[in-house]
């Protein structure tokens, strides 16, 4: 027993000194030496979801337009701009080349109400010496519009805080600006006045207006034209990457997509023919109104150009549309929804 | 901006390093099945070397026994000398043989049943001896691998403790505990695998000699009861 123990013993004791040298430590698996490279990830919301902003600018937290310049803030100003009157157009959107056709108002009556805020004295006068030859009028006031910087203290009619305002030009129109106007056209006016009206009606007068008349808001409303202007919303921030306007790349969710699917497919008269025809596909493309209502007819876009079969069935997908017409799509997403393209499939019908 | 790095493990995975990380309870286990491995591998040993030694006793005795010498002359080089195998046998047999016809017995079927008990005996201790420690290698081979496992499974339920612990699934973390205790398994196999072939062998060979001793017993049983039947004939006459 005392030899095969030695024996024994000796050959563990060799063999965990060669396990110890012999399989020290594995080889390392052998990876290949891969260069790490970088992988930017590209949401697709910022494609889909463009802010209004700088185009050069850099990516900031937050997006933010350019800074406007007249910082005094407009209430329920929705755009950003520096109008004094919320518009639509962009802020800084180019002036049309061609002559720009902006309503003027008509001025049928002599009243001296400006076409323009007080804050343009010198020039509306000069711009604008068309309706004086109108009125009849002696020609001698028109050498003294051109003295028009300081005629504030020939005017007897106009109070003192008027030569204020003459000289800030900024402020906004109100009440003790009003008058003004008829200060500018004290050469027409009075004479025209002292003919018609007596003066205490012309005194009324622009206070009555000022309720009920913005020639601003007007001018507002009939503009056409992209202009430079934009909207009120005043902005002090750093501009940030954006587009030329905000859209919110809304989504339909799906099962809103499924119930104006569901909606179309119920008007869907599949011709018997087209149940033979697998890949007989038809696109139809059409615009919606806020109300859901069709603004457009619906038009082929994609299939439905073959033989009678496919026409007939591409006349089933346009009647279907029309049958259903008024789609119940929820109005808040209406950018998302205002233009379809619905992909008729007979296939999947059956 | 994302930058991925592939890294190899840098962990120690040497096989002193592996048994040198594992907790307390696999270190126990690995060092039991190390010994039962020692001990295993010394009964193997010792036992191969036994067989063999047995198996030339045997030839040896059986040429001697047939080679025509007398009995007494046989028994009498034997009698003072330590014995093992059919010598054994044949001594502890000669023995009773000669008390009882010392003694002057007269029952010769008495006496031929107290030498068959005698030799019986001396297969039974001799067989006792042949096969002593093969329950050994039996019971290694059968639960070492369960050791073993015991072993790796106390090992990994640590390991994992621990991955929790580092709140890392990397490989190079996880990979180092599991393969130490893998190691306990592979030590309770290292252990198993020749107990169980040796003991297959040991257990036959220890059958086969014993076979040779009950058939030499069976035979010198049969000498001695035709000696026994001469002599009282002899007697008779």
């Amino acid at each position: 027993m005392k030899t095969g123990l030695t024996v024994s013993t000796v050959a563990h004791a060799a063999l965990l000194g060669f396990g110890l040298v012999a399989l020290s430590a594995p080889q390392a698996l052998e990876v290949a030496d891969v260069e790490a490279f970088p992988v930017d990830i590209v949401p697709i919301e910022t494609m889909t979801q463009i802010q209004h902003g700088d185009k050069k600018a850099p990516v900031a937290e937050r997006a933010a337009p350019t800074p406007t310049v007249r910082p005094e803030p407009v209430p329920l100003a929705k755009n950003v701009g520096d109008n004094d009157t919320d518009l639509k157009t962009a802020a800084n959107a180019e002036a049309s080349k061609r002559e720009v056709q902006t309503a003027v108002l008509p001025k049928p009556e002599p009243v001296p109400t400006p076409a323009k805020p007080a804050d343009v004295p010198v020039e509306k006068p000069k711009s604008d010496p068309a309706p004086v030859p109108a009125t009849e009028v002696t020609p001698e006031p028109q050498p003294r519009q051109e003295v028009t910087p300081d005629p504030a203290p020939e005017t007897a009619v106009s109070e003192s805080p008027d030569t204020e305002a003459v000289k800030l030009p900024e402020q906004a129109p109100s009440p003790q600006s009003r008058p003004q106007p008829p200060q500018a056209q004290t050469a027409k006016a009075p004479q025209r006045r002292d003919a018609e009206k007596p003066a205490e009606q012309q005194a009324a007068r622009p206070q009555n207006q000022e309720r009920s008349f913005d020639a601003d808001q007007i001018a507002a409303l009939l503009n056409q034209e992209k202009t430079r202007g934009g909207g009120a919303l005043r902005s002090n921030d750093q501009a940030a990457l954006g587009g030329e306007r905000t859209t919110t790349g809304q989504k339909l969710t799906q099962s809103e997509m499924d119930a104006l699917r569901g909606q179309i497919q119920r008007c869907w008269n599949v011709p018997a023919g087209a149940l033979d025809a697998e890949n007989l596909k038809v696109s139809v493309q059409f615009k919606l109104d806020r109300s859901g209502g069709l603004e457009s007819n619906p038009e082929i876009v994609a299939g439905g150009n073959g033989n009678s079969v496919e026409r007939a069935a591409a006349e089933s997908a346009r009647r279907a549309i029309l049958q259903c017409a008024p789609y119940n799509l929820p109005s808040d997403k209406y950018e998302a929804w205002a233009d379809v393209i619905v992909h008729f499939d007979p296939s999947d019908m059956f | 901006m994302e930058t991925l790095t592939l890294a190899a493990p840098g962990g120690e995975l040497s096989l002193w390093a592996l048994f040198w990380q594992a907790g307390w309870v696999v270190k126990l286990v690995m060092i039991g099945l190390l010994a039962a491995s020692i001990w295993t591998w010394a009964i193997i040993i010792d036992k191969a070397l036994g067989y063999a030694r047995a198996r030339r006793a045997l030839d040896r005795f059986e040429e001697t026994f047939w080679s025509g010498q007398s009995l007494e002359e046989l028994y009498r080089t034997l009698a003072d000398r330590k014995t093992s195998g059919m010598g054994a046998i044949f001594v502890s047999a000669m023995r009773e043989w000669k008390k009882s016809f010392e003694k002057g017995a007269r029952s010769p079927i008495q006496l031929q049943t107290r030498i068959d008990k005698a030799m019986d005996l001396a297969l039974t201790r001799e067989m006792e001896r042949l096969e002593s420690r093969l329950g050994f290698l039996a019971s290694i081979g059968s639960s070492a691998p369960f050791i073993g496992l015991f072993g790796t499974v106390v090992g990994i339920m640590t390991s994992f403790q621990a991955i929790a612990g580092s709140k890392s699934t990397n490989l190079a973390v996880v990979a180092p505990g599991i393969a130490e205790a893998l190691l306990a398994t592979a030590m309770g196999l290292l252990a198993a695998i020749p107990a169980v072939i040796a003991y297959n062998k040991l257990s036959s060979d220890a059958a086969k000699l014993g076979n040779r001793m009950e058939g030499f017993a069976d035979e010198f049983s049969a000498i001695l009861s035709r000696q026994i039947d001469e002599k009282v004939l002899h007697k008779a006459a």
